[in-house]
C-alpha cells in the first residue's frame, strides 16, 4: 500500500507564464495559436525540500568551458573533456580540490541518477566520454558504482547510443520504458494533467526512478535546436525526460512545451533532486533537433556549460543557437512566420528555413517565472574560459 | 558455397544443430548462405504479437521459432500455424539471442543469469548466475557454453549442467557475443579492447586496443578477426596475435556485427550506412546509406543481404542496391531468420512476421 499523501495544485493554465509573449507574435495576434489549458499537478505532500533544489546553490551562474580539441573529426576526446569538466567544476564551486567540488552536490550515501539525452543518438546525444567522467566524479565523492544509474525514458535510444557497454562496470544503465506504450515504470500518484488537443489520456506521470529510485540527479543535456520547444537543454531534458506521454503536448503546428516544460520541472521531488546540470556542448545541433542525423546541421562547438540553474544555462544555450542560426542564414527560433511552416518532415530535416511548429523558446523564461532560475540575461553571471 | 567453406561451416555449427540454432544461423555467423534465387516477399504468411518488446533475434529449429522479449519471456511459435506453442517466463528481461544445443535453449537475462530450458517443452534444465546483465548470446562449442557478462567476466560452463569451468575477468563490460573457433575465443569489450583467449582455460592470449568501447560481435575468416568499435573504425586483426591486418574508417560507431560471404565482408555503422569491403584488404566494394542508424547485423542469403534498420531491407550483395524494403515494427537490433521459403522478422515492439 502506498502510504504517501499527495496534493494537487493548478497552474492557471500556464496562461500567466505565457501572456507577456502574446503581443509579440503575429500568429497569436491572428488567433492562430490556441490558449494554454489549465494544467494540474499532483505531487507528494510534505516533500522534504532540498536546499540544493533548482535553481540550486548558484542561481544565475553559468560556467562555459571551451576547448576545440574536445571534438575532432566528430570524436569526443575523453582526456580533454575530463580537463574541461574539472576546470568547470572548480570555477563553479570555487573549490580547488575536485573531490571537494563534487562533494558540494553529492554525498556518499546518495543514489545518483545521471540523466542523459540519447534522443538524437547516434549523431548528437550525451557523449559517453562525458558520462564516464561524471561517473568517476560521483565515485570520487564516495558513491559506489552500484548506486549510480545512467538513465533516460527510452531504453531503445540508450541502446543505440551503446551506453550499456561504454560505462564503467557496476554502474546501472536503465531505460524507464522499453516501448512507446509501456507505462509500468511511472508513479501513478505524481503527474501533470491537462487536456491540450482533446487527447484520451490527459495525464503525464513521473518516472519511478525519479520519484523514488534516486536521491540526486545530475542532468546531462545536449545543446540542440528543437522543432517545438525552440531549444532543448536542461529544462526539456529534465521535464520531458521524466514524465511520460508528453508527445500529446504537440499537434502541428502548435506546441504547449511553453509552459509545460517548466511546470514539469517544478514538480517535487524532481525539483529537489536535480542538483547539477552539465550541458554537453561538444556538438551543437542548430537545426533539425531533437532527432536529426543530418551532419550539415551539427556543429562541433567544443564546449561544456555547467551550473545549478537550468534556466540560466538554457538562456545561454538559446543565445548560442540563435547566433549560429543567424550566421547560417536560418530564421530565428522566435520566428512566428506561418510561411516557414511545413507538414513535411523530410523538408524540415533538409531545410533550415522550414519548421514543423511555431517554436516555443519562451518556455525558458516561463520556467524562470516558476522560480527555477534566472532568465534575464543581464542578471546571468556567464563566465567563459577558453582552454584552447 | 565452396566445399572448403561448407566443411568449415559444418565444423563450426553448434553441435551440428539443424535449422538456425544461434545468432546469424551458426557459430561461423554465416547467415545460412544457401544459393537461393532472389524473390521479394509478397505477403505475410502470418503475424503474431509476443509479450514484450523484442531486442534479440529469433532462432529456428524444426517447426519452432524462438523469440526472446524484454518482458522476460522466451516464446516458442509454431511456424506452420503462427501460434504460440509455449512460453517460458524468466525473472528478468531477455536481450540475449538464444542458442540451441542438444535440445536445450540457452539465453542470458538482465538479472545476470544464463538459463537452459528444454527446447521442446520449455521446462528449465539449469541456470548459472553472473554478477550483472547478460545481453550477449551464449555460444556453444564442444559441450561448453561461453558467454560474456556486463560484470566484466567471460564465463565457460558445461552445456549439460551449467557447472562453471572457468571465468576470466576482462577490463570492461561485455556486450559482444564471442566467436569461438579452433580452441580460441574472440570477443570485444567495453574497455575498448578485443581479446583473444584460450577456450580451454580462459587465459588471455592477446588483447588489441581500439579508441573506444566495443559492443560489436566479431566474425572470423582466413585466420582474421573482424570487428567494429565505437571509435568509428572497423578492424581486421591476425587471429593468432591480435596485430592489425587492416583498418577501415566508418562515419560513426560500429555496433553491427559483420557478415561474411566469400571475399566480401558487410556491416553497418551508426550513420545508417551499410559497408561492403574486400575481406583481404579492407577496400570499399560498395557502400550505401539505407537508414537513420544501423546497429543490427546483416544476414546474407544467396545474393542478398537482409538487415533491419528501422525498415527491413533486402540489399543486392553485388552492388548494395536496395531490392526490397518494408516497415515492419521499426527494429534496429534484431536480425531476421532467412529460410528457403520464408523470412522471419521480429519488430521492436513484439510483432513477429513470417514473410513469403
Amino acid at each position: 500500500m502506498d502510504r504517501r499523501a499527495f496534493v494537487k495544485r493548478s497552474c492557471l493554465g500556464g496562461l500567466a507564464l505565457s501572456l507577456d509573449h502574446w503581443g509579440t507574435s503575429p500568429a497569436f495576434g491572428q488567433d492562430l495559436i490556441p490558449p494554454v489549458p489549465p494544467i494540474h499537478v499532483s505531487e507528494p505532500l510534505g516533500t522534504q525540500v532540498s536546499p540544493l533544489r533548482m535553481p540550486g546553490v548558484y542561481p544565475g551562474r553559468v560556467v562555459e568551458i571551451a576547448d576545440a580539441r574536445s571534438i575532432v573529426a566528430n570524436r569526443v576526446s575523453q582526456a580533454v573533456v575530463a580537463r574541461m569538466l574539472e576546470r568547470g567544476l572548480r570555477e563553479l564551486t570555487g573549490e580547488r580540490d575536485l573531490r571537494q567540488a563534487w562533494s558540494r552536490f553529492i554525498q556518499p550515501q546518495d543514489v545518483v541518477g545521471i540523466k542523459i539525452n540519447p534522443s538524437g543518438a547516434p549523431a548528437c546525444c550525451s557523449s559517453p566520454e562525458i558520462v564516464r567522467e561524471i561517473v568517476a566524479g560521483v565515485q570520487s565523492a564516495g558513491v559506489p558504482a552500484r548506486n549510480i544509474f545512467v538513465y533516460d525514458r527510452y531504453a531503445y535510444e540508450m541502446d543505440i547510443g551503446s551506453y550499456q557497454a561504454l560505462v564503467p562496470k557496476g554502474v546501472r544503465v536503465t531505460g524507464v520504458q522499453e516501448h512507446k506504450l509501456d507505462a509500468s515504470g511511472y508513479d501513478p500518484n505524481i503527474f501533470c494533467e491537462a487536456n491540450f488537443f482533446g487527447e484520451w489520456e490527459t495525464r503525464s506521470y513521473m518516472a519511478n526512478i525519479v520519484a523514488s529510485g534516486v536521491t540526486k540527479i545530475i542532468n546531462v543535456p545536449t545543446m540542440k535546436d528543437h522543432s517545438a520547444a525552440g531549444v532543448t537543454g536542461c529544462l526539456k531534458n529534465l521535464g520531458y525526460g521524466t514524465f511520460n506521454n508528453v508527445d500529446r503536448s504537440h499537434s502541428r503546428p502548435f506546441s504547449f512545451t511553453d509552459p509545460l516544460i517548466g511546470i514539469m520541472c517544478s514538480v517535487e521531488p524532481l525539483r529537489s533532486k536535480a542538483v547539477l546540470h552539465i550541458m554537453d556542448g561538444t556538438r551543437m545541433v542548430w537545426h533539425g533537433g531533437p532527432l536529426t542525423q543530418n551532419q550539415d546541421f551539427i556543429f562541433p562547438a567544443g564546449l561544456i556549460l555547467l551550473g545549478t540553474d537550468p534556466v540560466a544555462i538554457d538562456t545561454i544555450e538559446l543565445e548560442k543557437i540563435e547566433a549560429k542560426r543567424s550566421e547560417k542564414g536560418a530564421p530565428s527560433v522566435w520566428s512566428r512566420d506561418p510561411a516557414s511552416l511545413t507538414s513535411d518532415s523530410a523538408a524540415f530535416y533538409q531545410d533550415a528555413a522550414r519548421n514543423l511548429f511555431y517554436r516555443q523558446p519562451h518556455h525558458i523564461a516561463a520556467a524562470g517565472k516558476l522560480g527555477l532560475g534566472v532568465s534575464d540575461r543581464k542578471l546571468i553571471e556567464h563566465k567563459v574560459i577558453h582552454i584552447w | 558455397m565452396s566445399d572448403a567453406r561448407a566443411v568449415q561451416r559444418r565444423a563450426t555449427l553448434t553441435n551440428n544443430e539443424p535449422g538456425w540454432p544461434t545468432l546469424l544461423c551458426d557459430n561461423a555467423r554465416s547467415g545460412g548462405q544457401a544459393a537461393q534465387p532472389w524473390r521479394a516477399p509478397r505477403r505475410a504468411r502470418w503475424q503474431i504479437s509476443v509479450e514484450g518488446a523484442v531486442r534479440g533475434s529469433p532462432i529456428l529449429r524444426g517447426e519452432l521459432l524462438y523469440i526472446p522479449s524484454l518482458a522476460g519471456f522466451l516464446h516458442a511459435i509454431n511456424i506452420r500455424s503462427g501460434r504460440l506453442q509455449w512460453k517460458f517466463k524468466a525473472a528478468a528481461a531477455i536481450h540475449s539471442t538464444p542458442s540451441l544445443s542438444s535440445g536445450r535453449l540457452l539465453f542470458g537475462g538482465d538479472d545476470g543469469k544464463v538459463i537452459a530450458i528444454d527446447a521442446a517443452s520449455g521446462t528449465k534444465s539449469w541456470e548459472v548466475a553472473s554478477e550483472d546483465e547478460v545481453w550477449a548470446s551464449p555460444v556453444v562449442q564442444n559441450e561448453t557454453v561461453y558467454f560474456g557478462s556486463a560484470d566484466g567476466n567471460m564465463y565457460a560452463v558445461g552445456a549439460e549442467t551449467g557447472a562453471l569451468e572457468w571465468k576470466q575477468m576482462l577490463g570492461g563490460r561485455i556486450y559482444s557475443t564471442a566467436h569461438v573457433a579452433k580452441g580460441r575465443i574472440y570477443v570485444g569489450c567495453g574497455d575498448g579492447n578485443i581479446y583473444g583467449m584460450d577456450a580451454a582455460t580462459g587465459h588471455i592470449l592477446w588483447k588489441a586496443a581500439t579508441g573506444n568501447g566495443i559492443d560489436c560481435s566479431p566474425a572470423l575468416a582466413n585466420d582474421t578477426v573482424f570487428i567494429g568499435s565505437q571509435d568509428f573504425v572497423f578492424y581486421a586483426l591476425h587471429a593468432d596475435n591480435g596485430t592489425i591486418r587492416w583498418r577501415y574508417q566508418g562515419e560513426l560507431g560500429i555496433t553491427s556485427a559483420p557478415a561474411i560471404s566469400g571475399e566480401l565482408i558487410i556491416f553497418g555503422c551508426k550513420a545508417g550506412t551499410l559497408h561492403a569491403l574486400d575481406i583481404r584488404t579492407g577496400r570499399v566494394i560498395w557502400k550505401c546509406r539505407i537508414g537513420q542508424v544501423i546497429t543490427a547485423p546483416p544476414v546474407i542469403s544467396g545474393s542478398v543481404a537482409w538487415i533491419q534498420a528501422g525498415f527491413t531491407f533486402a540489399v543486392n550483395l553485388s552492388d548494395g542496391r536496395v531490392l526490397w524494403k518494408a516497415n515492419l515494427g521499426n527494429a534496429v537490433q534484431s536480425a531476421p531468420v532467412v529460410t528457403k521459403d520464408v523470412v522471419y522478422v521480429a519488430g521492436m515492439e513484439g510483432e513477429i512476421y513470417a514473410l513469403e
